[in-house]
């Protein structure tokens, strides 16, 4: 059997990538999508756990299933400010959008 | 498990009556606007209403949600910050944005959201109920479509958000880990017996978790949304994310913290004795500095976060007045900070302008609002007879009783500092001369609304006692699974 230390290590390593992803890039999209690297670190997370640690229960399950459902609803919602954004300013690059100061 | 559905009424009425609102707004075109609006505030009346049969009551949803006093605590408060939006966007909506009915379809929603933040009583209830209010405040944020500033404050809010709650769940996934378990109590059971090797993973869960929860509330350093979604959201929205995701977002805390992660006190108290520091500082430094009047009320609301937040620091295990001071100070923080943004929304409709300088010599022309607008300045500076100072006084009372002197020391400092700031504002209003002469017509629903929020204030501020009441009988309820387990325990 794979030690759980396996998934942990593949869950962190997602989870950094994302955390880089949404600190270096520009567009709004790649943010996202980073975003989204993280939230699947989370599932990874849950689900490695449920299964390793208590296997009788469903928690870990059940919470990684609300995970993926609300990452897909946040990205619809997202996607359709960008869209808006980008009608408005014909730009998706955080740093061209500084009609606020950050 | 006993899953008793009566129990969620009043949020079946809010969610019956969104979806009713964004049909009637699709499906009768021509009714005005207002009428929209006006609706939307009834909605909200008839969830408080409905929320009010379980006024006292004590029962549980499954194990996911608790309906008791706490939870009728934050009910009553949502619905009337729900009510109270409503009510004064009713002109701003029907003159400046289309899909009036989505808008307050979402006010709603965004409502309901928040009343399961403080009723859940396990993580992914809580979760959900996080999501569920910020999704319909990241929507009402970027409401004006075609408004640049709009679509790019609600981007902002948005994309932060996101990342604040992929933070918070890493965490909490942490926490489940080490406890194996999602309810607040067996978190609390797990945490105060022998956690082997999982401190490590409790700590690293419990700072990331607290890193996605000061994102929520906007505590330095995780503010840095704030201003710019203020700023770019439309006026009532403005409003409505002050008071509602700042209280939503406290009343998880208090419950998480209390029920879940008290026995790990030493460990986080430090932590968010430094970023209740550094909010109080920064939220009220910075804010000397703002000339647009949605900034200064964000950088404002950020110093109250902080205040707050010192609360937070000083909850104890064993005695619930920290919990009691912190839901006082919030209902306080409520009613003075729609007060302000209300004024600002009346001042808005008139004149289409937003900063400071353009309030020059609104005592002429409107003397009223003038005196309204003071009125809920002084109370959220805590001037004495206003809500704010009774409020801030428990507040910061209850955070040096528990020994954190030096907190209610920073807490009183940066209060006279925020005093500046909200001098300015009725200096223009009051010593500026008026760019033109003449009255502004009344508007009479409007100023009903404001008049009903200057009797809260001063109805705290004098007789403070049956919401000081209210506070004690929801926050003692938090305290009910407590025993002496945990006491023995540190």
């Amino acid at each position: 059997m794979i030690p759980i230390q396996h998934f942990l290590v593949l869950g962190a390593i997602l989870f950094a990538l994302g955390v880089y992803g949404v600190l270096a890039r520009r567009s709004a999209v790649l943010i996202l999508m980073s975003v989204e690297l993280m939230l699947q670190a989370v599932s990874i997370n849950f689900i490695a756990f449920a299964a390793y640690l208590a296997p009788q229960e469903f928690r870990g399950l059940i919470f990684a299933i609300f995970v993926i459902t609300i990452a897909a609803a946040e990205v619809g919602l997202a996607l359709a400010i960008i869209l808006r954004l980008f009608r408005n300013r014909a730009t998706a690059n955080v740093d061209e959008v500084d009609t606020l100061r950050w | 498990m006993r899953l008793d559905w009566s129990l969620l009424a009043p949020e079946y009425v809010l969610a019956g009556w969104a979806a009713m609102l964004v049909l009637v707004g699709t499906f009768f075109p021509r009714l005005p606007k207002t009428w929209l609006g006006y609706l939307g505030a009834a909605g909200a009346l008839a969830a408080a209403g409905t929320s009010l049969i379980w006024l006292n009551d004590d029962a549980a949803f499954g194990n996911l949600l608790e309906v008791d006093n706490y939870t009728t605590f934050f009910r009553l408060l949502f619905h009337g910050i729900a009510f109270t939006v409503c009510l004064v966007s009713a002109r701003y909506v029907g003159e400046r944005l289309k899909n009036a009915g989505e808008y307050y379809g979402l006010v709603l929603l965004s409502a309901l959201g928040a009343t399961y933040m403080a009723a859940a009583q396990e993580l992914l209830s809580a979760y959900i109920a996080l999501e569920l209010s910020s999704f319909s405040l990241y929507v009402l944020a970027s409401f004006a479509r075609n408004e640049i500033r709009s679509n790019e404050g609600g981007l902002k809010y948005m994309l932060l958000g996101a990342f604040s709650s992929a933070i918070l769940l890493y965490g909490l996934s942490m926490i489940y880990a080490a406890t194996k378990t999602t309810q607040y109590d067996g978190i609390r059971e797990a945490l105060s017996g022998d956690l082997e090797g999982a401190r490590s993973a409790v700590l690293l869960g419990l700072v990331l978790l607290v890193a996605g929860l000061g994102f929520k509330v906007a505590a330095v350093p995780f503010h840095m949304w704030t201003p710019d979604a203020y700023e770019g959201a439309p006026l009532p929205v403005t409003a409505l994310i002050s008071a509602l995701s700042k209280a939503a977002g406290f009343a998880l805390f208090i419950k998480l913290f209390v029920r879940g992660l008290m026995p790990l006190a030493d460990d986080w108290q430090p932590l968010l004795a430094g970023l209740a520091a550094a909010t109080m500082l920064l939220g009220n430094l910075v804010a000397l500095q703002q000339r647009n009047i949605k900034r200064l009320l964000a950088y404002s609301s950020i110093g109250q976060v902080g205040y707050i937040l010192a609360g937070v620091v000083a909850l104890s295990p064993d005695r619930p007045d920290a919990a009691t001071a912190i839901l006082f100070h919030l209902a306080g923080y409520v009613i003075s900070n729609l007060a302000a943004f209300a004024c600002a929304i009346v001042y808005y409709n008139w004149t289409g302008k937003e900063d400071i300088y353009d309030y020059r010599g609104l005592a002429e022309r409107a003397p009223f609002l003038a005196l309204a607008m003071a009125a809920s300045l002084f109370s959220l500076a805590g001037m004495p007879l206003f809500a704010g100072f009774v409020t801030k006084f428990v507040l910061f009372q209850a955070i040096a009783e528990e020994g954190f002197l030096w907190l209610a020391g920073v807490g009183v400092l940066t209060s006279f500092i925020s005093l500046y700031y909200y001098l300015m504002v009725m200096k223009q209003m009051y010593l500026g001369e008026p760019e033109e002469p003449g009255r502004f017509s009344t508007p009479w629903l409007e100023y009903a609304a404001v008049a009903a929020l200057l009797v809260g204030i001063f109805l705290v501020g004098l007789a403070p006692l049956p919401l000081m009441e209210a506070a004690e009988d929801a926050a003692s309820l938090v305290y009910r699974e407590l025993g002496t387990a945990l006491v023995a325990g540190r």
